[in-house]
């Protein structure tokens, strides 16, 4: 990894053709720096991590990586420059294995990578020549964690990571979130898991009608400050 | 028994060829989401290549790596100023390849005329199959054509570009975020297709009258194979092949060419209508 | 409109005088291309406006030809050339009727699959008659057909074509005004949306494929004394595919459009073909670069100069004066999911999903995203079919009908994108919501259903005043506009159950507040169902009191919205509860 960069996003907005969801958001993530972005379902988190990513296009704002001006790279190049994702939705290549699926991006197909996360993740390496589509959801979240975190990307990307995960591999995927966070690498993370956010971030931002509505940055009571912000 | 022998020969060697231009077609319609109203337009540049290097007075064998070169150059040009600002917008890209079909062939016809040629049918050398004699020239391509196959699908299981395919047509938002280029991918894609084509075009080139207008047929042949063999797999296509030559063959031999047409376009019709999913459907 | 009426008209008047300012034989010649003019009309019909290419129309052109042909050829009277006529024009709409709705059945859109169909209809058509010496004369083809009784061929015969012209003109003229020929339209544009409207776009695209064939025979049955000889060459794919390049050339939008391309190229051709080498190969790429740049073809710069023309005919504005009552008898809705499954691929997308819906008033589906809300509605109307369980509606399984069946049932929906027609104006849009359910095939074919209005179309008036400036295209709507006219037109079909997905995704807040009070009015007055997916919590608490919370494809807790927020099972999966 070259000279660690910042993501700094800036009065972004954009959303789905002409409807737009996400309006004027502003974040940043600093090298080694856990972000959390959390709210309600249909308040624009998962279309702000897919503005970012690049899977929809903005309609106006920055999205800023280090100098470097995202909005103009395709997704797969972003994603070369070093923001790696792992989307909510549709995590894995359901018709690949699940071998496929870790190694389909290098050329040596190597699954050495992997092995401290094998480790944490002992499922992954058993079923490795299963076909994906038959994991669980979870089974599915945590192959698709593992390949978004082996990746060699400055920035890591994971979109609700938690869903559907049992509790003591979601202690596991914090363990990894922490230790990666250490070596430098830059995470943003939506998660309506408190728990998980409150154990591990560094800032949280709320979000509502897809805008910032409350951020606060990390500590002890943090689940407290966003639960009382999220209630019903 | 030398009867039944060629005649099985020449059945095996058509249903190969129709294989390959439908997979050509499959990979084309079924994975890129457009359907190359000129594809047929390939299979008749690959009959040309054969006429030329025949005409040059070279070993028609060199007509392969003409073909190849004709029909990736052609198909990168249509991918690179067409087809690739049409993806996901069929309708287009149907219209768009059907005038760019219009065009090749009107080409192909200023240029070498628009009366039938015919490649030389005294091929040197023959070898003896079953009892059966058969020129050497379609041996060897028919033994090119089943290492072929093996060969893809082997290929296609273990390579990562197969993989990668793979990715790109079952989950495209994902293939971006895991670096796959997926407009090059498509583009490496589409000029496969096409090549197939011209290869096919190769090998029916000594067997058919080499004309402008002779790509329509192959692009319904094709075309129905793919309806009655679904996308999916190879398997379903070699099915495809198999019946969709294999019934063409048999009641054309019973009543005419034109009943052989016919029983085709009905099954076609009958399987779009009851199994839109072909023979071998894809769940 | 009305300048372009004229302009048409004048272009008609232009054609009768040729003879006068030519000579006969410029008008012989001129006849043969107004034939495959008329042909490029009837190609116009499916390709301009309803958004599907038929590529082998001159089977229907050389079906014509052979039929009438061969009853010149019998010279037995008056009573057989009308048989003969007829049968020119009626057995090309048979076919292309029975072809087109047996494949627009099973394939919505504007996919190839019809395109190949008929393209291989042509090629069989040519060997038929290639190979059916006895009826068609061969590859030699059928000759000596003498000329149409009381016509010179060189000379009067033009004029009967010419009256053929402005008779095939006048017809898809009106068949293009009149209803049939908006919901066509709407199809091209929105064909899924057109379904939830009751409509059944098939039969509806198979009656455009079969008028476009009868012109086709028309034409060909002209050709025939026109020519005296018919060859296989007049079925065959060569021919369609010309006609096709003309109609685009020309303007496959526009009425007029196909017969300006086929005598311009077609005068041309017989100019240049022999003297200009690479004559086909331009009009190729000017075809290519007509149908990816310019798809108004040339007639649209005919039309850019007929605007400056004085415009005839034109009508005042629209009067809706037939007051129709569309309300039903019996307005209750029971509605019943009964272990309801929906699998696709290895997703199990609805799992054993039951729940009942029995009194009127607005119910709200709420759960986390993936809990299969969405797909609930898609397995009610008919978007994708149940994998097992049973949809009771009223009575009757609905579970696995076709879109339009179920919407004439009396469910009726709303979209989650706002799926209005853009270029229709905002009347034709409502039009089509009053017509639903309502519109005979008859009707299709009158004037009489523009002037529909329902008691309920005024209130809609009154609740979404910019509704009012209904000429304007509906796609010039702001989003907010669009949501609101596709939830007006929602209702206007006045079914018993609305299903609305969202109807407030994407508006302001103040649009929100909006969309909330014209829920509650309308249900109100109307005493119907409407059931909504919704994440707003504070739309939800406002509008209903009857909260069905979806999970994984299953029910997960059913009741008012105060037990709902008490239900630690709710908690656990929804609204930010910590795990």
């Amino acid at each position: 990894m070259s000279k660690p960069h910042s993501l700094a996003i800036s009065k972004l907005s954009g959303g789905y053709g002409d409807v737009t969801v996400i309006r004027d958001v502003s974040l940043t993530v600093e090298p080694g720096k856990i972000v959390f972005v959390t709210g309600r379902n249909g308040v624009g988190k998962t279309t702000l991590i897919k503005l970012i990513a690049g899977q929809l296009a903005a309609q106006s704002g920055n999205i800023l990586f280090g100098e470097r001006d995202m909005r103009a790279e395709p997704p797969h190049a972003r994603r070369a420059i070093g923001i790696g994702y792992a989307p909510q939705e549709s995590v894995v290549f359901d018709d690949l294995s699940v071998r496929e699926n870790l190694t389909l991006q290098y050329r040596d197909r190597d699954l050495a990578r992997y092995e401290a996360l094998f480790a944490s993740f002992p499922r992954l390496r058993e079923r490795r020549a299963q076909r994906a589509g038959t994991l669980s959801g979870g089974e599915k979240k945590i192959l698709s964690f593992c390949r978004a975190v082996a990746e060699d990307t400055q920035l890591v990307m994971l979109d609700e990571p938690t869903e559907g995960v049992q509790p003591e591999n979601i202690e596991r995927m914090a363990t990894h979130v922490a230790t990666e966070a250490g070596k430098g690498r830059g995470f943003l993370i939506v998660e309506q898991n408190l728990g998980f956010a409150e154990r591990l971030a560094d800032h949280a931002h709320v979000l509502d009608h897809g805008a910032c509505i409350f951020e606060t940055p990390g500590g002890a009571d943090l689940r407290a400050r966003l639960a009382e912000r999220l209630a019903l | 028994m030398e009867l039944v022998a060629l005649q099985g020969l020449n059945f095996v060697y058509i249903s190969l060829t129709l294989a390959l231009v439908a997979l050509g077609l499959a990979v084309v319609f079924g994975l890129l989401g457009v359907m190359n109203m000129a594809h047929g337009e390939f299979v008749m540049l690959g009959a040309y290549s054969v006429l030329v290097v025949q005409n040059a007075g070279l070993p028609l064998l060199a007509a392969l790596p003409l073909a190849l070169a004709v029909c990736a150059a052609v198909g990168w040009l249509l991918e690179y100023f067409v087809i690739r600002h049409l993806y996901r917008r069929p309708f287009d890209t149907l219209l768009a390849t059907w005038g760019l079909a219009i065009l090749m062939r009107e080409i192909v016809e200023a240029v070498f005329g628009r009366d039938y040629k015919s490649v030389n049918q005294s091929l040197p050398g023959t070898v003896e199959v079953f009892g059966a004699v058969y020129p050497a020239y379609r041996v060897v391509l028919m033994a090119l054509m089943v290492a072929f196959f093996a060969g893809l699908f082997l290929w296609y299981r273990r390579s990562n570009t197969g993989a990668r395919i793979k990715a790109m047509v079952s989950n495209p938002a994902l293939a971006t975020a895991v670096g796959v280029n997926t407009a090059v991918l498509a583009r490496g894609a589409f000029i496969f297709g096409v090549c197939m084509a011209g290869l096919a075009g190769v090998a029916l080139a000594p067997l058919v009258r080499v004309e402008p207008y002779m790509g329509i047929d192959y692009l319904l042949s094709s075309f129905f194979i793919l309806v009655v063999g679904g996308l999916g797999s190879l398997v379903g296509l070699l099915v495809g092949s198999t019946v969709i030559g294999g019934s063409d063959a048999i009641v054309s031999a019973i009543t005419s060419k034109t009943g052989g047409y016919m029983t085709v376009l009905v099954i076609s019709i009958l399987f779009l209508w009851l199994r839109p999913n072909g023979i071998v459907a894809r769940d | 409109m009305a300048s372009s009426r004229a302009i048409n008209v004048l272009f008609l008047i232009g054609l009768l005088l040729v003879p006068f300012m030519w000579d006969s034989f410029v008008a012989y010649q001129l006849g043969l291309f107004l034939l495959y003019g008329m042909v490029g009309q009837g190609i116009g019909l499916c390709w301009g406006r309803a958004g599907f290419l038929p590529l082998g129309q001159a089977l229907f052109f050389g079906v014509g030809a052979y039929v009438f042909g061969f009853a010149l050829k019998l010279e037995a009277g008056p009573l057989i050339l009308v048989a003969g006529l007829l049968a020119a024009i009626l057995l090309p709409a048979l076919i292309a009727f029975v072809v087109g709705f047996l494949v627009f059945i099973r394939q919505i859109g504007s996919g190839p699959y019809f395109s190949l169909i008929t393209l291989a209809l042509t090629m069989l058509g040519f060997q038929l008659a290639n190979s059916m010496d006895w009826l068609t004369g061969g590859f030699n083809g059928m000759t000596g057909i003498p000329a149409l009784p009381g016509t010179d061929t060189y000379e009067t015969l033009y004029y009967v074509i010419w009256a053929a012209l402005v008779l095939v003109s006048g017809v898809l003229a009106y068949v293009g005004t009149a209803p049939f020929g908006q919901l066509l339209g709407a199809t091209a544009q929105n064909e899924e949306r057109l379904q939830y409207f009751g409509v059944n776009t098939a039969l509806l695209k198979a009656i455009a494929f079969a008028i476009s064939a009868a012109v086709a025979g028309l034409a060909g049955a002209l050709f025939a004394p026109h020519q005296g000889i018919v060859t296989p060459q007049s079925v065959g794919f060569l021919l369609s595919a010309e006609i096709v390049v003309w109609t685009a050339v020309g303007g496959r939008a526009s009425l007029m459009g196909p017969v300006l391309g086929a005598i311009l190229i077609g005068f041309m051709a017989s100019e240049l073909r022999d003297s200009f080498q690479y004559w086909e190969v331009l009009i190729a790429l000017v075809f290519v670069v007509v149908v990816i740049r310019f798809p108004g073809g040339l007639w649209s710069l005919v039309e850019g100069l007929a605007r400056r023309l004085p415009s005839i005919g034109a009508k005042g504005a629209r009067k809706r004066d037939l007051e129709t009552d569309k309300s039903r008898a019996d307005g209750s809705v029971r509605l019943a999911f009964e272990d309801v499954e929906l699998v696709l691929g290895p997703v199990r997308i609805l799992d054993k999903l039951s729940f009942r819906i029995d009194t009127p008033g607005v119910h709200s589906i709420i759960g986390p995203n993936g809990a299969g809300k969405t797909s609930a509605f898609n397995v009610l109307t008919g978007r994708l079919k149940p994998t097992a369980g049973r949809i009771e509606y009223n009575g009757a399984t609905v579970g696995g009908l076709s879109r339009h069946r179920i919407a004439r049932k009396g469910i009726a929906r709303k979209l989650q994108i706002p799926s209005v027609f853009p270029d229709l104006s905002v009347d034709r849009n409502l039009d089509i919501a009053l017509w639903a359910g309502n519109l005979t095939l008859s009707q299709m074919f009158t004037l009489r259903p523009f002037r529909w209005s329902t008691p309920l179309l005024n209130e809609m008036y009154d609740i979404f005043p910019f509704l009012e400036d209904g000429r304007q295209p509906a796609g010039s709507l702001s989003l907010g506009q669009r949501q609101m006219l596709d939830f007006a037109m929602t209702c206007l079909t006045q079914s018993p159950l609305l299903l609305l997905d969202e109807p407030c995704a994407g508006l302001s807040s103040s649009e929100t507040g909006e969309m909330i009070d014209a829920i509650e009015r309308i249900v109100a007055t109307t005493g119907s169902t409407a059931i909504i997916i919704e994440h707003d919590m504070q739309v939800v608490e406002r509008l209903s009191n009857h909260v069905l919370v979806l999970n994984q494809g299953a029910l997960l807790a059913n009741g008012a919205m105060e037990e709902i927020r008490s239900n630690p099972a709710v908690q656990a999966v929804y609204g930010g509860g910590s795990k």
